[in-house]
């Protein structure tokens, strides 16, 4: 309760749970403001915004609205975010917490590998993830996962590190629970909180790694993302820019909406550092 | 782009017309440096191992071949200077030109041009193994004569046409010895052209400098030609703009851009010159799904899409609808009479599609599609847009598989793991050289751009071998004509969109698109005003 | 001496990270469909078979899959990083011809990106909830959210195009040979958009982190007792604050070594840069394994060494930490 009051004090966290909240509201109700199919033929292409009534914010070099795809958009790259980051927080945790409770051995072997993960630049992992398993909106979102689990694994690992050595650990050990049952149970909800937060950080991460693939078309083309605008509005970035400048804008606004909510978040979990401030 | 007023397709067509006349009685100056757009970096230059435009751009001005196209594009001799062929057609002679000497200083011989064929066209040359598989020998009876034996009638027509792409010369003894494929002159190329190679830095340029020694007196009239590597075509047009490049071949510019910088005074952006680089558009079709192996839904599909609408809109002044797999500009071949076309008709689309017996299901849809459109051009990816948003209106749902270029070739014409495909078919100056091997059986699995369609036509093969053997010109047309005929009845595949690549002059190049291979061609006339 | 062997022992620690990323890649790229014969066949626009089974043996590629990575590691071990199916020259060649645009940018968007961070976050720290912190923040907020990508493009539009300020791409001016200063100020001059639109990401990241570890060692005792003693604000910070501010800065740089090539593939395909992002780029394009692998290794190498200095610089500026730590 402190917490969420502590939250709610800070104006940057209220405008960003606000920012958030309009994205996801332009998600859910696309269907209800733009009717129909973002990506059919709306009009002729490269309109200007407002040149005609019909299309707001002008049409592609495909004759698509763009203020639908906007809105339509916005549910793409939410769900790639949650999806990708939940993916990258599941893999990292268990990777985590299993390398932090048991040590030793373990831990070497599974340190290894992420940090294998973490020495590849995570972007060229991407590129050949996308060119093994192909460009579809469902192999996108897992390979973004894949590559953005490692710090995850990291903060996880250095949480339980410090968790396991505490006294109710050793109480439970004395009381015979199994391990899987102290890690999850007992060490895991304590060691959450900062992992949660910088979830934050891997949500707007993810969503960045998927516009710059669209942008680089390879992204899945079947779908309204923002990203995909961008990509398309290069071939007319002379004269018709504002194609891909338009969702770049909301592609801003929808990470500093995230980013916010998480600064949000850390300084009402961490009283310590909320009172620097 | 709200599609070119007709005032400006009336303008474009006729600056396309005026200047080589208007600018005929200028004399050439000499000097000056020739920078050019180079788009996709080439794993090699040698134009005698590889057939492509992005080898030619830079080989073409360096080596030479037995012959060119001329204005009219008629061939015309540049390292043969005469030719006379056998009544049967199985031997044809090439009379040499004397006094032209390699960029070594090296004579060039008759030895040379036997090495070359038989080495590099008949077993290396993409395209050149399939024009010179019936070569036998290539008999040298003195240094200025070669004489080129063929066991089956070789008609000269297809010969001589090919000859300009696929008869590029290169030096015997710097070849001779060790892996051809391996010879570093194949990034660094030895020829007897205009412009002697200086240096390749990947990534960066390709520059040559003039030939002193070059056989035509007088030429070339340019001090140096720098090839800039531009990857992104935004870059480029920023560039030409700039000033620093002065010419951008193949389409290599977006199509916005080429349209702007042809309305701008400083600039020409024409299809003059590349009147034998000749494209369709293909809608290729897998009979392995049963769906299409009915005629009916493949001529509803065709029907479903606006094509002349797609082109105005989407492409401007530079395409224009096809008619078949030989393109209008192939005067030789392009048949008189009418062939059976399929105009824009959805209420006929729906009809077939019902009449085969898919009916609308949930959410209108009849069935669902995948297209596979190859990665190579931005036509290419606004066609498929089109051919998804069209398809959508009939009932039929189409999901676009994005593949990079190697991806591609693979997925569709070797695991057959596709139900729409759609790409280039690109016409190289014969229909035998690159357009039956479109619909004829027998390829190979895994060989791009043929039949791997799951789908054979005796009738169809047999017109088509008969006609790569007739010597006689007016029977070869005919049986062309009948070729075209049947494809476009059968319809294994679609094309209905013809384009001329279009080049981006800065105006002050003289003598350019003087021939309609000119961005391929040697340049040893090209001078710029000042 | 003993830097050298702590260097050794680090380079030997990471030996089977090393082998498990190259031998992971090249399996992984297996996996994809078509090859460096399909993607030569793709730019040729045309062949047949014959012509194609001919160049997998040419390629190497006629082998099993474990062959061709057995083969790789031999090779790897006495460093040769073996031929590139693109360029047809040795990998080690053209990654050192692509490697000084890279580095050059990256040093460079860095260099920007630390400064800058330092100065703004201390900046920021100093007027902590006036108005000069919250209006640095807020543009921290809203570099750290930009895409890179889009700044870029924006940036082209801008300053290229419409300002003609800088030049819309490309490393040099090559229709000029330029030597000496004029050399390096037209390089210099191709670099900055470029710089700004790498760098814009990593200098939100270091004014946040700047800004926040200099609050916490403010209101360190130490600091205090500096005060207390009369010392003026500005000899507080400069002498004693900073230094110790500066420590998680630091630990930042080696950790952004291996994001920044990542993020320089997308920088050098916008500004037409002939770097190694845009190499890499290239070569899974067309499945150059070869050179993969290298650009792979080398930036592998590249993360290892940084990270290595960075320790070496923590530890002189932290003196509570040996070295051997």
């Amino acid at each position: 309760m402190r917490a969420a009051r502590a939250y709610l004090r800070s104006p940057a966290a209220v405008i960003g749970t606000v920012i958030l909240l309009a994205v996801v509201v332009m998600g859910v109700g696309a269907d209800w403001f733009y009717p129909g199919d973002p990506l059919g033929l709306a009009g002729r292409p490269l309109q200007w915004p407002g040149q005609n009534p019909r299309f707001s914010l002008g049409t592609d070099s495909s004759g698509r609205d763009i203020a639908a795809q906007i809105f339509h958009g916005a549910r793409v790259s939410l769900l790639i975010g949650f999806v990708a980051t939940s993916i990258a927080v599941v893999i990292g945790i268990a990777i985590g917490a299993v390398a932090g409770f048991y040590g030793g051995a373990t831990d070497t072997v599974l340190m290894r590998v992420t940090e294998a993960f973490q020495t590849l630049p995570n972007f060229i992992l991407l590129l050949v993830l996308v060119a093994v398993f192909g460009s579809t909106i469902e192999t996108v979102t897992i390979a973004i996962g894949i590559v953005s689990w490692p710090p995850v694994a990291r903060l996880t690992r250095a949480e339980f590190l410090s968790l396991r050595t505490r006294d109710f650990v050793q109480a439970c050990r004395v009381q015979g629970l199994s391990d899987v049952h102290l890690i999850l149970r007992e060490v895991l909800p304590n060691a959450l909180p900062p992992v949660i937060v910088y979830a934050s950080v891997v949500m707007a991460v993810a969503i960045l790694l998927e516009s710059a693939l669209a942008f680089l078309e390879l992204s899945d083309p079947n779908v309204p993302s923002w990203g995909n605008l961008i990509g398309l509005g290069r071939n007319v970035l002379r004269t018709e820019w504002y194609v891909s400048a338009i969702p770049g804008v909301a592609i801003l606004l929808t990470i500093l909406g995230v980013s916010l909510v998480g600064q949000g978040l850390n300084d009402a979990l961490n009283p310590r550092l909320a009172r620097a401030r | 782009m709200t599609g070119p007023t007709r005032r400006e397709m009336l303008l474009l067509g006729a600056t396309a017309m005026i200047p080589t006349a208007a600018f005929a009685q200028e004399t050439p100056q000499r000097g000056g440096v020739l920078t050019v757009h180079f788009a996709t970096e080439q794993r090699i230059l040698n134009p005698s191992l590889q057939a492509s435009t992005g080898v030619y751009i830079v080989g073409g001005k360096i080596q030479e071949a037995l012959v060119d196209l001329d204005a009219q594009g008629q061939p015309i001799g540049v390292l043969a200077e005469s030719w006379e062929s056998a009544p049967d057609g199985k031997t044809h002679t090439f009379h040499l030109r004397r006094g032209v000497t390699w960029h070594d200083g090296k004579p060039f011989t008759s030895t040379d041009v036997a090495f070359t064929a038989m080495e590099m066209w008949k077993k290396i040359l993409n395209y050149g193994t399939t024009l010179q598989q019936f070569l036998t020998e290539v008999q040298t009876p003195d240094p200025h004569t070669a004489v080129f034996k063929y066991e089956k009638p070789m008609p000269q027509g297809l010969l001589l046409r090919a000859l300009p792409d696929l008869g590029y010369v290169s030096p015997k003894h710097v070849y001779e010895s060790g892996d051809i494929r391996q010879n570093p002159a194949n990034t660094a190329p030895v020829g007897t052209g205009p412009f002697k190679f200086v240096t390749y830095e990947r990534g960066q340029h390709v520059i040559a400098d003039r030939n002193p020694n070059y056989w035509r007196n007088g030429m070339p009239y340019l001090d140096r030609v720098v090839w800039r590597v531009i990857g992104d075509r935004a870059a480029a047009a920023a560039q030409m703009e700039a000033g620093q490049i002065l010419f951008s071949p193949y389409s290599s510019l977006t199509i916005a851009d080429m349209q702007r910088l042809g309305r701008d005074p400083r600039f020409e952006a024409t299809t003059r010159g590349n009147e034998g680089n000749v494209r369709t558009n293909t809608l290729e079709f897998n009979f392995r799904n049963p769906i299409l192996a009915d005629i009916r839904v493949r001529k509803a599909l065709a029907h479903a899409l606006n094509v002349p609408f797609f082109i105005e809109n989407f492409l401007g002044p530079f395409a224009k609808p096809g008619t078949g797999p030989i393109p209008s500009v192939s005067t030789d071949y392009y048949p008189t009479e009418p062939m059976p076309q399929y105009g824009y008709d959805v209420a006929q689309a729906n009809r077939l599609l019902d009449e085969a017996g898919h009916r609308r299901g949930a959410g209108g849809v009849r069935f669902n599609l995948r297209l596979n459109p190859a990665p190579w051009g931005e036509d290419i990816a606004l066609w498929s847009t089109f051919i998804q948003q069209s398809l959508q209106q009939v009932g039929v749902r189409v999901e676009i598989v994005r593949l990079d270029a190697a991806g591609f070739l693979r997925t569709v014409y070797n695991d057959w793991n596709f139900d729409l495909a759609t790409g280039w078919h690109q016409y190289r100056s014969d229909p035998a050289v690159s357009t039956t091997v479109w619909y004829r059986s027998g390829s190979p699995r895994g060989a791009p751009w043929t039949n791997q369609w799951g789908w054979k036509d005796d009738r169809i093969d047999g017109i088509i071998d008969a006609a790569a053997t007739e010597v006689d010109p007016v029977k070869r047309k005919a049986l062309y004509a009948d070729f075209v005929r049947a494809a476009q009845t059968e319809l294994p595949l679609w094309m209905p969109i013809e384009q001329i690549f279009v080049s981006v002059f800065n105006k002050r190049i003289r003598n350019a698109g003087n021939n309609p291979r000119w961005a391929s061609s040697s340049w040893h006339d090209t001078w710029l005003a000042s | 001496m003993k830097v050298l062997t702590l260097a050794l022992r680090r380079l030997a620690a990471s030996l089977p990270t090393l082998l498990l990323i190259i031998a992971g890649m090249f399996l992984l790229l297996q996996l994809a469909p078509g090859d460096t014969v399909d993607a030569l066949m793709a730019q040729m626009g045309g062949g047949d078979p014959a012509l194609a089974a001919d160049l997998r043996r040419f390629y190497g590629l006629d082998v099993g899959v474990a062959a061709q990575l057995g083969r790789y590691m031999m090779r790897l071990i006495t460093l040769d990083l073996g031929f590139s199916a693109i360029y047809g020259k040795p990998v080690a060649t053209v990654i050192l011809e692509r490697l000084p645009p890279t580095i050059l940018l990256m040093a460079s968007a860095q260099s920007f990106a630390f400064f800058f961070g330092l100065v703004l976050g201390v900046l920021a720290a100093r007027r902590v909830n006036r108005w000069p912190d919250t209006l640095i923040s807020t543009l921290g907020l809203i570099f750290y959210a930009t895409p890179s990508f889009w700044f870029g493009l924006m940036a082209i539009v801008v300053f290229s195009v419409y300002l003609q300020w800088f030049p819309p791409g490309g490393f040099s001016d090559i229709t000029q040979s330029l030597t000496g200063l004029a050399a390096v100020l037209d390089i210099a001059k191709h670099l900055v958009l470029p710089t700004l639109t790498l760098g814009l990401i990593f200098l939100a990241i270091y004014l946040r982190i700047m800004r926040a570890s200099m609050l916490e060692v403010l209101s360190l005792d130490f600091v205090r007792t500096a005060r207390a003693k009369g010392l003026s604000e500005t000899r507080v910070v400069a002498r004693h604050v900073l230094r110790n501010a500066m420590l998680p800065m630091v630990t930042l740089i080696g950790l952004q070594a291996g994001t920044m090539l990542g993020g320089s593939v997308v920088v050098e395909s916008v500004f037409a840069l002939p770097g190694l992002g845009r190499l890499a780029y290239e070569s899974v394009v067309q499945r150059d394994l070869n050179t993969l692998l290298g650009i792979v290794f080398v930036s592998a190498i590249l993360v290892i060494v940084i990270n290595f200095l960075v320790d070496i610089l923590y530890a002189r500026l932290d003196p509570r930490i040996t070295a051997g730590s």
